[in-house]
This record gives structure tokens, sequence and C-alpha cells, in this order.
């Protein structure tokens, strides 16, 4: 046991594991610095270029990435007024205040001592609870997978979206499309239309690239076009208790920090509700505990750190659901799941038996991803406030040649440039008519689970009927599941009838 | 278009959708039954099923929304003609790009392509868009032949 910690953790050092974390955190503070692009778009963009590394250093690339992406958001949200990512939203209230007073450097730091403050509190309680979780899991049958994946479902279309019945749309159509190719038991092609190309199933990484990146590129200059330009021009003051946080300054919120990691790896932990629910919740709280409410929305240096340690505790405790349960908890995760299947690896339980050596080493990846973060951050903070002010003229044509060859990287295919393009259409009017796309892509993904357990209830019910009644751990997870759809669909008449 | 009158029009579309899967769709491209394991055809009709009944009650309540004259907390949404245009301005030479570089070579349809992608995107200034266009072309020209060693599109 402690010899394959030791290896695991050994893996993380190797010189070129440790080369890409560091690529994948600074690409990722890069990108969520951008306004428009964020860490799952990131992730779908260069998850092709992880086919050629490692399976290590390609997850610890990809959570790099997404760790780095988190606190990139915090930089145009701060200097620009607009969060680069959806979650750094609550850093907005208080960083640019900060930023036109000529503190914006202050309010960076504060930000990226908050994020990894967070991240590396979320990241050691993925350490030590994901183990024991996933012991747990491992007694879990076809119905208790069944009804947990239904009640994920619900949640993550019931308090992830606006509207239940939409989301739950989106889920079926998910459903339906991880349905394309081979059928398992009958080994014969199933809604392939004659399609060859498409009896090896739909990739995940063309549905991921056009929903989640492209589409949102058309949309953000679609938007862009309406949009006027009426940020201030920031400038930085130069005195030292202007621009930097001082050891004092940082043990005061340590209250506020730890209270609002808690709050990230909770919410980060519950699939569905994603990091922007996470940071509101934290800077609410903030707000709160304060003795001094009215300095929020002002530029009060703790209104950052609740809400940037909050949303970036998210980051690793979204990877406890994936890894004991093998069900994605947001978006970023849905990709990593993408990622895992690419190099063998399917997230769940059994990992812990099957790779553990590997589970050890993404978990140094974690961590060392912490590290690079707060060195990152640290020495280029400067340089990342540039990236905000790349114009969208200049940036989008290369992300958009970048999203067609990502897609043809994938198998190699044109095909799959055309599976990408038809996603990008399905996508940019699923946002149109408000339908959730995280719902359809964790759907697509959980699909085959689903399949392969409700297809294990069904045969098992042929010999005992009532099979699913005599477990009640699925019994309550169904009930629950009703319980959510029916007090979703209660709250959401309640607050139409109130908007009247 | 109001959201009230899109959630309409998107609940008919889904309802449609989901009926034709029903009785058109999958029953054609589903193999049959071997006669052991359970039919190919469960959880497609499952999902497609939902589909429909969900599309339904959804429609139900935005019409009965329609009817109780909800329409003061109505909102206008952002589908035109203009937002169409402009996605298959993305789109087509999106698709053109890989029949281009088969013909043309990698990089000449690379570089037109960039070219088109920035005029979408309302750049206007000649030596940006050149550099814009040439320079990531040649990079993942680089980066997939000699650092990769892909088959080119």
């Amino acid at each position: 046991m402690f010899e394959t910690i030791l290896a695991g953790f050994g893996d993380t050092l190797n010189a070129a594991n440790l080369f890409f974390v560091f690529v994948g955190v600074t690409a990722g503070v890069i990108a969520g610095a951008i306004p428009g692009i964020n860490g799952p778009m990131a992730i779908a963009l260069c998850i092709p270029f992880s086919y050629y590394m490692t399976p290590v250093a390609a997850i610890g690339f990809l959570v790099g990435l997404n760790k780095g992406a988190f606190f990139g958001g915090a930089i145009s949200g701060v200097l620009l007024n607009t969060p680069g990512t959806p979650e750094a939203a609550a850093t907005t209230w208080d960083g640019y205040p900060l930023a036109k007073q000529g503190k914006g450097e202050k309010a960076l730091r504060i930000a990226l001592y908050s994020s990894v403050t967070g991240d590396a509190f979320s990241t050691l309680i993925l350490i030590f609870v994901a183990a024991p979780l996933a012991s747990v899991a491992l007694y879990m049958g076809p119905p208790e997978i069944f009804a947990l994946i239904c009640i994920a479902m619900t949640i993550i279309a019931g308090l992830g979206t606006k509207s239940l019945v939409r989301g739950l749309i989106a889920a079926a159509a998910g459903i339906l499309v991880g349905t394309v190719g081979i059928e398992p038991v009958s080994a014969m092609p199933r809604l392939t239309f004659g399609i060859v190309e498409l009896e090896r199933n739909i990739s995940l990484i063309p549905i991921g690239i056009g929903m989640l990146a492209l589409s949102e590129i058309i949309l953000q200059l679609e938007r862009q076009a309406d949009r006027k330009d009426n940020a201030e021009r920031i400038s930085f003051s130069s005195l030292p208790t202007d621009r930097f946080i001082s050891l004092r300054e940082y043990a005061i919120y340590i209250k506020t920090l730890f209270r609002s990691s808690i709050i990230g790896t909770v919410v980060g932990a519950l699939p569905g509700l994603g990091a922007p629910v996470a940071s509101f919740f934290a800077y609410d709280q903030a707000v709160k505990h304060s003795p001094q409410p009215e300095s929020f929305g002002k530029g009060n240096l703790e209104g950052i750190a609740a809400s940037e340690s909050a949303n970036s505790a998210v980051v690793a405790a979204s990877l406890i659901p994936l890894f004991t349960l093998g069900i994605p908890g947001n978006v970023a995760s849905a990709l990593l799941i993408g990622a895992f299947v690419i190099h063998g690896m399917i997230p769940g339980p059994l990992m812990f038996e099957h790779n553990e050596r590997f589970i050890y080493s993404i978990y140094g990846n974690l961590l060392i991803a912490t590290l690079f973060l707060f060195c990152v951050g640290r020495l280029g903070l400067k340089t990342f406030c540039k990236a905000v002010q790349v114009p969208a003229p200049v940036l989008y044509p290369i992300i958009i040649f970048t999203c067609v060859m990502g897609a043809y990287l994938a198998q190699y295919a044109v095909f799959d440039v055309a599976v990408m393009l038809f996603f990008t259409i399905l996508a940019y009017f699923m946002r149109k008519f408000d339908y959730s796309i995280i719902c359809l892509i964790i759907g697509f993904i959980l699909a085959p689970i689903w399949e392969t357990s409700l297809q294990q209830i069904i045969i098992a019910s042929e010999q005992a009927p009532y099979t699913f009644l005599t477990r009640p751990v699925a019994v309550l997870l169904m009930a629950l599941t009703f319980y959510i759809v029916i007090k979703t669909a209660r709250n959401g008449k309640k607050s139409s009838e109130d908007k009247t | 278009m109001t959201e009230l009158r899109r959630n309409i029009m998107g609940y008919c579309i889904v309802a449609l959708g989901g009926l034709a899967l029903l009785l058109l769709i999958i029953p054609a491209n589903v193999p049959e039954y071997p006669g052991y394991g359970v039919p190919a055809s469960v959880l497609p009709n499952i999902a497609a099923g939902f589909i429909l009944i969900l599309a339904l009650v959804g429609l139900l309540r935005s019409l009965s929304d329609l009817r109780a004259r909800k329409r003061h907390a109505d909102k206008a949404t952002s589908i035109s003609l203009a937002s169409l245009l402009r996605l298959l301005s993305f789109i087509l030479p999106c698709a053109l790009l890989m029949p281009a570089m088969s013909r043309l070579g990698f990089i000449p349809a690379g570089i037109a392509f960039m070219l088109v992608i920035q005029l979408c995107c309302r750049q206007r200034k000649p030596l940006v868009m050149t550099a814009v266009a040439v320079l990531p072309v040649l990079a993942v020209y680089a980066a997939m032949r000699f650092v990769l060693g892909v088959p080119m599109p």
C-alpha cells in the first residue's frame, strides 16, 4: 500500500509530467482571464492534444488547466468588471471597485491566495474522503447505480438549469445520442442510419468542442456585436500597501477562507450545483458574518476571499463523485471522464482497485497543480493581466481554427469535424431555446452505464419481478428523485405565479 | 420573439421530434431482438418517450401561461434572422475547410479560412489579418507534421 502511494507520487514528479501540469496551469490562467473562455471550453479544446501524453501527464495537464481557469476568471473580473468565467461574477463585486481605487494588484493577489487556499483544502478532502467512499460504493448493485444516475440527472437538470422540464429533455436527448453505435447485446449497429463512421459510437471530443467551445464563441461574437465596451481604464497604484497582501492581512481572512472552502467543497461534491452557486453562497455568508456588511460591494477584500476560495474549492471536490461513483458532478468532470476513457481508465469505485497507483499520481498532480498555481500566479500576475486585452477579432478566429483541427485530431477523421459542426448548431439552438447543454453532455456520458444497469435489472426481474423493491438504498434514491421532481416543479410554478 | 412563444415553439419541435423518433426513426434503425438479453430498442424508446412526455408537459404549461395572460412577465429573446445568418457565416467556412484542405493543401486552405473567419469577426486591419491568418496555420501545420506526426487532412 505504502509502496503504491510512493510510486504514484513518484510518477507525478516525473519531469515531463511536471512540465505538462505547469503548461496546463499557465494555459488555464490565460484562458480563464480572457472573457468568454472558461475551464470546460479549454478542456474540450485541449483533450485531443492530451492523446499524445502519458495518462498521468494528460490528466495532470487537464486538471491543471481547470484549476488555472478558475483563478484566471478573477483577472478579467477585477480589471474589466467582466468575469472571465461565470463563477468569478461575485469576485467582480469587490474586485472591480478595488481596481478603480488603484488596488487591482492587491485584489488579484488576495484572489490568488484565496484560490490556492480553497483549492488545497478541497484537494486534501478529496484525498482523504474518496477512497473510503469508493469502498462503500463497491457494494452497490445495478438497482442502486440505476437509481443513483436517475437522482444525479434530476439534480443536475433541476438545480443546474432554469427549467427542470427542459433540463430533463436535454438529459434524455443526451442518453439518446449515447445509444448511437454498436448495441452491446446484439453487437449490431443501432441508430447509425447506415453511416459506417457512426458504428464506432460518437466520440465525446467533437461533442465537447462543438457544444462548449465553438457554439459559445459564435454566441460571444453575436453578443459583442450588440454590446458597447464601457469598462473604465484601470491603473495600478505603486504603493506597497496597495499592491501586496501581508501575512497579517491574510490571517485576518482565515476564518472566511476556511468557511468558504467548506462551502465550495460541499457544493462541488454535489452534482449539478457548480462553482457559481458556491461563490455566491460563500459571498453571502461572508456578508452575514462580517461586522461591516455595508463595506461589501465597495471594495472589501473579504468578499474576494470568500468568492474565490469557494469557487476554487469546487474543482477538486467535483472529482469526489467522479472517483467514487463514476458520476460527473459538473461539465468539467464530465469531460475528464472522456480523457480517462481515452487513456484506458473508467472512473468509478473500481479504479481504486485496478488503478490504485494511477489514483495516487492524480492526487500528486492535484497537489502539484495547486503549488504551480501559487507560483505561476505570483510570478506572472502582470503578464496575465495583458491576456484580458487581447481583442476578440484576433483571438476568436484562432480558437475556431483550433476547434476544427481539435475535432479532426481526435481520430484523424473528417467525419468528426462534421459531428462537431452538427453539435455546434444543436448547442446554438439549445442555448437560444434555453435547454441545458450540460445535461445533454452528462446524459451522453452516463448513457452506457445507465443502459447496462437497466438491462441487468430487467434480466434479473424475469426471475424475480420485485428485485428493485428489495433494495432499500435504490428505493430511497428513487423516492428522493421523485421528491426532487415534485419539489422543483412546485417551486417553478410558485415562482412563475410570483412573477405575475 | 418572446420567451413564452419561444418556449411553445421549442416544445412543439421537441414533441414532434420525439414522436418521429418513437414511430419512425427508432423502429427503422434498431436491430431486431436476438432472443436473449434485452431488446436494443428499450433505452432509445424510453429516452424518446421521456422527451415526448416532457415536451407535452412543458407545452401544456406554456399554453396555460399564455392563456392566463402572463405576457407582461414575458421577455424578448435574441432569436432573429440576422443571428441565424451569423451562425451560417461561421459554420459554412468550417464545413468547407476539410474538403478545401484536401484539394488545395493544408496551408493555402487554412490561410483562406482564417481570412474569411476574421472578416466574419469584423477584423479590418490588413496587417493584423495577415499575421493572424498565417502564423496560427503555420504553427498548427508544424505541430501536426513535425511534432505529432499525424496524417494531414
